[in-house]
């Protein structure tokens, strides 16, 4: 016995082993995030498909939209269910971001059971693509069903919960946690939970539009300059 | 000339329908227009349709093995209604006795499978005549004269020397049937149950139309002895035609939950307000394609039939300058179609949030806090327009400004028309945007 395991070293097994030190294979299909950065640290190099991708936000403060526009606009042509949202979606800004405004379905529902009766039965429908689902709590196991929803139909599946539900255990394949640089317009990223090693640092995506991008570089500099200006007739006087 | 008769067995006839035999008409009504309804049996008229259906034992292998919407039929056929009729009987009385027997010829069929025969079928063994063919020997003047003409007439008929004819079955343009349940029920969600045998009979009804249902009518009559109303209704109405019994039943089901009722019921009725020609679907060979799952049109008619109309939102763009005006969320089934919209390319600066109602922010040293102060990135980006509605008139700069806390935001300045200018002093910061 110990002779057959001796035999056999590691190199020759290849790819049937995993080591903890590598990422690991997504097990389901993926979705490029269209952020490089982003995708080159997660399994599959991208949103898994058919499993729960969770990002987490401060309250007040939001970023999904910039994370997740880049794939949703390539995902498929099916819906794209927005369930429990903060705010009104603005359409013209989606649309000329290259998200079809007739893709969106919004369902306004106020209380978290409804949010999720809403979330699973879009996930159960062939016509949908991606759903994305604001809860503020929620217990394990009810993820857990959304869970085995999703993976059952193959969607995409994005929960945003709060930055207090870090400590919270979840059935969630990815766990995100999604915030503003201070001082520059730049999303911080820190991976929480992937299927491979922890992430120490975290990671840093412009994930701006490229003319709102142009625009406040733009602005930056003009800033900057009138403060230079100012600063060189401070110094004259 | 082919006939055929069947009949559904009577304790096997109502168990998923509300009327098995009428259901077995319209389900023959596919393979002849000309089908019958004598008591409990059926007769169809096939001759006409051998052609179509590729001769005449391809015709009849249809009939007989074809699913049948109700089950344990029994199937005979002649070369006049008369015989497939007397040969039904004679299956009966066979599968009664035990007792098999080879196929009768017309001549040797018994006088008792005659209907217009049974009055006098008495007199008729008395004087030695027991099968068609002995009626048929006698001399007619003395059997219309001994007997009545319409034994005579019967006698024609049934070996083919006067026409047959019946009223045809016609498939009813509205489907309407009542039902009346087995007990008195007290619960709404538990007549669900009962109105299944009724989803049962609609869809027989729905495929041999073609058609889908738009809009149906559940009625139901309660008990009188009650003090109460004694009826009540439910309309089911569905964005697109349906023939989809299971998704039917979910919206009853979803509604039916939401109704208590004042008094048990007694009796239910179902009817059908507007139907569509259904299209047909193409189907795809390759397994890869096939998705499970149902269609958007009906998880949206569930989530409606839940949560309320109110709560599943459709975007529409609009050709508008002030922001809240831009998109309007509509509720299903109500956006009107519109051409290509001519997008500003302003758009892209858009924020991707935007808030319902705008927020007055604080202003301290005339910088706007929320809740530090903000920093202005770009603009103004004047809007002025909407003077001819008054109150809603919209005279704001809007900047794109940042925030410590809550990254970038889109604010606006109202700029105030000259007459209030005077009165108020300070100008007013409003958040109306969040770049997420």
């Amino acid at each position: 016995m110990t002779s057959i395991l001796r035999s056999a070293s590691l190199p020759e097994l290849g790819a049937a082993v995993w080591r903890a030190t590598e990422l690991g294979a997504a097990g389901t299909s993926t979705l490029a995030t269209g952020h490089v950065v982003l995708d080159a640290e997660l399994p599959g190099a991208g949103w898994p498909v058919g499993a729960i991708s969770e990002i987490l936000q401060k309250s007040g403060e939001h970023n999904e939209w910039r994370l997740l526009v880049p794939a949703l606009r390539r995902a498929g042509i099916g819906s794209v269910v927005l369930v429990g949202a903060p705010h009104v979606p603005f359409v013209p800004a989606l649309s000329a971001q290259g998200l079809d405004a007739r893709r969106l379905l919004w369902v306004t529902t106020a209380t978290p059971a409804e949010c999720l009766w809403a979330a699973e039965q879009a996930l159960r429908c062939a016509g949908v693509t991606a759903v994305l689902l604001w809860l503020a709590q929620a217990r394990a196991e009810q993820l857990r069903r959304l869970q085995m929803a999703a993976q059952v139909h193959s969607k995409l599946l994005f929960l945003l919960r709060p930055v207090q539900a870090q400590g919270e255990s979840s059935p969630a394949a990815l766990r995100l946690l999604a915030a503003n640089q201070t001082g520059s317009d730049a999303l911080l990223l820190h991976i929480i939970k992937r299927r491979g090693p922890p992430l120490e640092q975290s990671l840093i995506l412009p994930a701006r539009p490229a003319r709102l991008a142009a625009l406040l570089a733009q602005a930056g500099t003009v800033w900057q300059g009138v403060e230079n200006a100012l600063g060189r007739i401070a110094s004259a006087a | 000339m082919l006939w055929v008769a069947l009949q559904a067995l009577p304790e096997r006839a109502s168990a998923e329908l509300v009327d098995g035999c009428t259901a077995l008409g319209w389900w023959a009504l596919q393979f002849t227009p000309k089908v019958a309804r004598v008591g409990d049996v059926l007769l169809l008229e096939l001759s006409a349709s051998e052609r179509l259906w590729g001769g005449r034992s391809a015709l009849l292998r249809h009939i007989y093995a074809a699913d049948k919407p109700v089950t344990g039929v029994r199937c005979a056929r002649g070369s006049t209604s008369l015989i497939a009729l007397a040969q039904l009987q004679l299956l009966e009385s066979e599968v009664l006795s035990g007792r098999t027997q080879r196929r009768v010829a017309p001549d040797d069929l018994p006088l008792a499978t005659l209907a217009a025969a049974r009055p006098h079928l008495a007199t008729l063994e008395r004087i030695g005549c027991t099968c068609w063919g002995q009626l048929r020997a006698l001399p007619r003047g003395g059997v219309v004269r001994r007997f009545d003409a319409d034994l005579l007439d019967a006698l024609d008929r049934a070996y083919g020397q006067a026409p047959d004819s019946y009223p045809w079955l016609m498939l009813p343009e509205q489907f309407d049937a009542t039902l009346e349940l087995g007990a008195q029920v007290e619960a709404a969600p538990a007549l669900l149950f009962g109105a299944r045998r009724l989803f049962n009979q609609l869809q027989l009804w729905l495929q041999a139309r073609h058609a889908g249902v738009l809009a149906l009518l559940l009625g139901w009559t309660m008990d009188e002895r009650r003090d109460t109303v004694s009826q009540g209704e439910l309309l089911l109405r569905t964005a697109e035609p349906s023939a989809d019994m299971a998704h039917l039943q979910r919206l009853l089901a979803e509604q039916l939950a939401r109704i208590t009722l004042p008094a048990p019921v007694l009796y239910l009725r179902l009817r059908s307000l507007e139907t569509e020609k259904l299209r047909g679907e193409t189907g795809s060979l390759l397994p890869q394609e096939q998705v499970d799952g149902d269609s958007l049109l009906q998880m949206q008619e569930r989530l409606c039939a839940r949560l309320g109309n109110a709560q599943v939102l459709q975007a529409q763009e609009c050709t508008e300058h002030r922001p809240e005006r831009m998109q309007l969320w509509h509720k299903l089934a109500q956006g009107t179609r519109q051409g290509k919209l001519a997008r500003s390319d302003q758009s892209v600066l858009y924020p991707s949030w935007l808030l319902d109602k705008p927020l007055r922010l604080v202003v301290r040293d005339q910088c706007p806090h929320y809740p530090g102060p903000l920093t202005l990135l770009a603009g103004p980006q004047r809007l002025e327009t909407a003077w001819w509605d008054g109150a809603d008139c919209a005279l704001r700069d809007y900047f794109l400004a940042r925030s410590e806390q809550f990254g970038l935001l889109w604010i606006y300045r109202e700029r105030l028309s000259a007459e209030r200018a005077g009165a108020e002093s300070d100008s007013s910061w409003y958040l109306h945007g969040l770049f997420a």
